[in-house]
């Protein structure tokens, strides 16, 4: 498990009111208790760590919220996308 | 004379209307029954970084043209939507200038956000420009009672005055409560309804980071349907004792018959089934009205996942075998979501579908989601009889104000 899928574990626990032991990269989100606007909160505390802008609409369901690691494979994504666009500039 | 209890009948003698779809009445019915739709790029101030690039905003709107008194004209442009709309109002309840028992009247005019625009510039002004003041009227702009006191001060309007505050449900608890303040005599005529103008970049900033916005649309109870679109708009109603309007040979538009108000106690942002069903029940029971008397229901329907299915089987459970019988539409698809002002928008809608008889439309309801099965009205509006209507809102907190309107009494 590397630095970013850390990170974001780390986002999940902070925001869930009784955060499990562990948390692994194929935990489904649906599984951990994420209501309401837990999850926008989770993605902006993502979005403000990371430094990107994750796409998401709470209307939607969206595939990148699948499990955890497919939100760690997003972000890496984004962050790659983010630092290839600040080299090119 | 008085009924049950003292109560009297409440009727509306006056609409005025302010939408993106038409500035008035007659304009925004126009629109309605035609099914055009407001909703287009957003003008109304630089994008910059927003993802989210749309909305209903009011388009002809001139402050010099429809805000005469100068306060009015320097207020906050949900004050003067809201001004404006009140003097359409008042106009065609006949009344002008100040009224002669003014301390029998009521102005309960409410807003979600009251002035945004003004408070975003002042602190542009102070944070990023190093201004050494706002400007003066800064603050008497921002805050969101001062469209009722505006709307006081213009017709002399000395009894019960303030703006409710319920997010999406302000105008229908600010026209509820002044129907209960004329029901039971305090008054004898309530301006009432909401305005809203808060389509700032900040505002948008706010909305995005709640991922409930569409980028493409407000297509209520359809299968695509992934988000609603902000809108600005004022609904406003002179409400009227019925022998008060007689005696002065007003001629009323319809009667306000029945008003109910509920609280979810679940979530912030997503709806309970109780609440709103429970909602509509009393404003039924207090119209003195079975569910089957309802002709058309003009719907909360935001285009969010969660409050069209919701919606949708809060009305089932209130309506049974007759919830396959009624017509709705949510008129948000034309107009907009009004937030505050939604309530007192829909309000003239399900007025004017009395008078005409004419069911405005949902339209871009090409395919309708999983689980919405009633009749929409979709895509074209249509023709019925039409005696009752039914108007819903259901805000943010679960906080939910059904109002049921019907035919100006015989």
């Amino acid at each position: 498990m590397d630095e970013v899928a850390t990170k974001i574990i780390g986002i999940l626990k902070k925001n869930m009111k009784e955060p499990p032991e562990t948390i692994a990269l194929d935990t489904k989100l649906s599984d951990l208790e994420i209501e309401s606007l837990d999850l926008a909160v989770i993605v902006f505390d993502i979005e403000d760590s990371f430094g990107i802008q994750i796409p998401y609409n709470a209307n939607e369901e969206v595939q990148d919220f699948a499990t955890v690691g497919s939100v760690v494979d997003r972000v890496r994504a984004l962050v790659a996308e983010k630092d290839a666009a600040g080299a090119a500039a | 004379m008085t009924g049950v209890n003292g109560a009297r009948r409440v009727v509306v003698t006056g609409q005025g209307v302010i939408s993106s779809i038409g500035t008035g009445v007659d304009s925004f019915w126009a629109s309605l029954r035609r099914g055009a739709c407001g909703t287009g790029p957003i003008k109304n101030f630089p994008l910059q970084d927003l993802y989210i690039t749309i909305a209903n905003e009011v388009r002809d709107f001139d402050p010099r043209e429809r805000c005469p008194s100068k306060p009015l004209m320097l207020s906050d442009r949900y004050s003067q939507f809201a001004g404006a709309a009140a003097i359409e109002a008042m106009k065609q309840a006949g009344f002008a200038g100040k009224l002669e028992k003014g301390e029998r009247a009521a102005s309960i005019i409410g807003s979600g956000i009251g002035g945004l625009a003004t408070l975003e510039k002042g602190y542009e002004d102070l944070f990023i420009h190093k201004k050494k003041a706002t400007h003066p009227l800064t603050l008497l702009r921002t805050i969101g009672s001062s469209a009722a006191a505006h709307v006081s001060i213009e017709y002399g309007i000395k009894g019960p005055c303030f703006g409710t505050v319920s997010a999406c449900s302000t105008a229908a608890h600010a026209i509820g409560l002044a129907y209960q303040m004329i029901k039971f005599g305090m008054v004898d005529i309530g301006v009432a309804g909401a305005s809203e103008a808060g389509i700032t970049y900040g505002a948008m900033r706010s909305w995005q980071a709640m991922r409930v916005l569409s980028p493409e649309g407000l297509f209520p109870f359809a299968k695509r349907r992934n988000g609603t679109v902000l809108a600005e708009g004022a609904g406003i109603l002179v409400l009227e004792d019925f022998e008060h309007a007689k005696a002065r040979g007003a001629k009323p538009l319809a009667e306000l018959k029945g008003f109910g108000m509920t609280s979810d106690a679940g979530d912030m942002v997503n709806p309970s089934v109780e609440g709103p069903t429970v909602a509509m029940q009393l404003a039924l029971a207090d119209a003195g009205l079975s569910p089957g008397d309802i002709a058309y229901i003009n719907a909360h329907g935001t285009a969010t996942t969660v409050n069209d299915i919701n919606e949708t089987n809060a009305i089932r459970n209130v309506f049974g075998k007759d919830a396959e019988k009624v017509s709705i539409s949510s008129t948000k698809s034309m107009h907009g979501h009004c937030l505050g002002a939604g309530g007192g928008v829909e309000a003239v809608a399900c007025i004017k579908a009395i008078e005409e008889n004419f069911v405005p439309a949902t339209i871009g309801l090409d395919e309708p989601g999983e689980g919405c099965d009633l009749d929409y009205t979709p895509n074209e509006g249509r023709s019925r009889d039409i005696t009752y209507a039914m108007s819903n809102s259901f805000a943010f907190g679960g906080l939910n104000a059904v109002l049921v309107f019907g035919p100006p009494p015989a």
